[in-house]
């Protein structure tokens, strides 16, 4: 115990005072950080618990003087159109959402596996392609795909978006699927080919059970960029029965421009189901995303 | 038994050397089973459109976007598009957005991600809160910093007036001049905290003895910093930044909701104002030339693109 203190103590205040700086500045950064982070979220939630009136005042009330739930129970009121909207809005964006994630896990899972274990000739290519395909906006594909969907008979149904938000997740889905599947080590699947299993036997049910973490991770991946999107969602879509929440927000807003408190509770309302996946499934999510960029 | 398999096994794996791509692609063709889905889909959503605008750029079309009418023009949208005003206007704020975005919210992610590093109480909450800008929907986040900006009832007016900075509220989206630094704040807002989770894994493989010694031999924290801890990031620095200009060169939703490109173009960047050509104008041959150009700059972002991800690949491979 001695030796080991001995050695602790001459080097303690050599290394306290110059990071003792450096901690401050990381301190104060920190709190500046947070400010910028989370004072435009805690002005939303504030305004939403106003009236429309006590919105509209300059200076701005601080503190709401009548903190009303008012616009919280008029969205979720099914019995007023308001309410009936938005919640339809709401149901519509879960069933895309829902309906994209489960495909995309279906169709990525094997086409990841594929990239980081077999060596057929084009797969470095393919990859590639995969990746670029994602640099590309979504606003270069709209005309053709608007053209292509008419071709389908898909303008105005949410599978138009299924579709393309399916096509649109694939590379990020492949590449983090793949980031997983890089980092189970492939003596295990060898094992069980020597025990007698096919290769796709080792797929299922070996490698599948192994990269849960990464297909939960690229399950909520699709989940929010789905439930965000907007551009497809504001193109192929009219029929106010079928919009989605982003773009059902965004055009009921544009006809009741001052109603502040509504489309503040509107925007945190739509947040919160993404918001709440994030927070339980942080550990996935962030590991996913940086398992594809650093090698461990 | 094992000297016949080996006897068989010699001619089979000489063989396989020798094969061309067609053999190979043959003997590996369940391998394909595998990618097909995601290819097909792939195929019908993409190759096709790109196809599709190539083609169209070189028509003039007519507003119903009926096809059958659309006329040859040749490269006449291109000339119309490189000789207007507005197209370098347009290109002008694409690079400041994009090179103004991604640097802030880059050096941003990266303070945040230093800061973060060291454990404290509280570490994780404040983590978890500054991602929060980046899940959230970019409608919301737009619906949110314009309420935030509002020139009448806009809080950040109001804290402005109220430390007697200025008379009246300041018109931050409604002005020329401020329109398109306002809306960068709002990008960063949303960006930052990519760049941030993307270093603070880069930071794990920092490894700890190399920064013990340095600071045995004395080096100080800017030093320890630039010569240990900034070397190992560079890999995924690279790989952020580019992502990160990727994405900002193609954003839409934030100038879309905010402004709509206004007010006099200020805040058009390429993708609003394609999307506005398009189904704003109905100019859609125009729009389409627009495209390819567009295409055709992120080929070359896509050599860097390639490069770097590559890289990290062939590291991925060595080892």
């Amino acid at each position: 115990m001695t030796a080991v203190t001995n050695i602790a103590v001459p080097k303690a205040p050599k290394s306290r005072k110059p990071i003792d700086g450096w901690r401050w500045v990381g301190r104060i950064f920190l709190v500046l950080m947070l400010l910028y982070t989370a004072v435009p979220m805690i002005w939303m939630l504030l305004t939403s618990i106003k009236s429309g009136f006590a919105a509209m005042q300059f200076p701005p009330q601080w503190w709401p003087d009548e903190p009303t739930l008012a616009s919280y129970q008029k969205l979720l009121d099914p019995n007023n159109s308001v309410g009936q909207d938005f919640l339809r809005f709401f149901w519509n964006s879960l069933f895309v959402s829902t309906a994209t994630t489960v495909l995309s896990v279906a169709v990525a899972v094997p086409a990841a596996y594929a990239f980081s274990r077999f060596s057929f000739p084009g797969r470095r290519f393919l990859f590639f392609s995969v990746l670029l395909r994602n640099m590309f906006p979504a606003v270069i594909f709209l005309v053709p795909l608007f053209i292509l969907m008419r071709l389908l008979g898909l303008v105005n149904t949410h599978g138009s978006l299924i579709l393309t938000y399916l096509t649109f997740g694939l590379p990020l889905a492949i590449w983090l699927l793949r980031g997983f599947y890089d980092n189970i080590p492939i003596q295990l699947e060898q094992a069980a080919r020597i025990d007698g299993a096919t290769r796709f036997q080792a797929f299922v049910l070996i490698v599948m059970p192994l990269s849960v973490p990464g297909i939960i991770a690229t399950a909520i991946y699709s989940f929010i960029g789905a439930w965000n999107e907007y551009i497809f969602a504001y193109t192929f879509l009219n029929k106010n029965e079928q919009l989605t929440l982003p773009v059902g927000i965004q055009r009921f807003f544009s006809e009741n421009t001052t109603d502040f408190p509504g489309l503040m509770a509107a925007s945190f309302m739509m947040s919160v189901p993404v918001v709440v996946l994030f927070l339980l499934l942080q550990r996935y999510f962030v590991r996913a995303l940086t398992e594809g960029a650093v090698k461990h | 038994m094992t000297p016949v398999t080996g006897q068989y096994d010699a001619p089979r794996q000489k063989q396989r050397e020798r094969s061309g791509i067609l053999e190979q692609m043959w003997l590996n063709r369940f391998d394909y089973l595998y990618v097909l889905p995601a290819i097909l889909v792939m195929l019908i959503v993409i190759a096709y459109p790109i196809y599709y605008t190539i083609d169209l750029s070189f028509f003039k079309t007519p507003p119903s976007l009926q096809l059958r009418d659309k006329i040859f023009v040749g490269t006449d949208n291109y000339a119309a598009i490189l000789s207007s005003d507005v197209f370098w206007r347009v290109t002008m704020n694409t690079v400041v957005w994009t090179i103004a975005s991604t640097l802030f919210a880059f050096v941003l992610g990266l303070g945040a991600a230093l800061a973060l590093h060291r454990e404290f109480v509280g570490r994780g909450v404040l983590r978890a809160i500054l991602i929060i800008p980046w899940v959230i929907s970019a409608v919301a986040a737009s619906y949110i910093w314009k309420w935030i900006y509002h020139s009448d009832f806009g809080v950040i007016g109001a804290v402005l007036v109220g430390l007697g900075l200025t008379d009246r509220p300041p018109n931050f989206i409604d002005s020329v001049n401020t329109v398109l630094p306002s809306l960068i704040v709002v990008n960063v807002w949303r960006e930052f905290p990519f760049a941030m989770i993307m270093l603070m894994a880069g930071l794990q493989t920092v490894p700890e003895q190399l920064l013990r010694a340095a600071t045995v031999d004395g080096a100080g924290a800017w030093q320890r910093f630039w010569h240990v801890t900034f070397p190992h990031l560079r890999s995924v620095s690279t790989v952020t930044i580019l992502l990160l200009a990727v994405a900002n060169f193609n954003s839409f939703i934030i100038p879309w909701i905010m402004t709509g490109g206004g007010p006099a173009s200020a805040s058009h960047i390429w993708i609003t104002h394609i999307y506005e050509l398009a189904f704003g104008r109905q100019r859609w041959g125009v729009a389409a030339a627009y495209s390819v150009l567009l295409f055709l700059i992120l080929m070359a972002f896509g050599y860097f693109y390639v490069r770097a991800l590559s890289g990290s690949e062939r590291k991925d491979h060595g080892e």
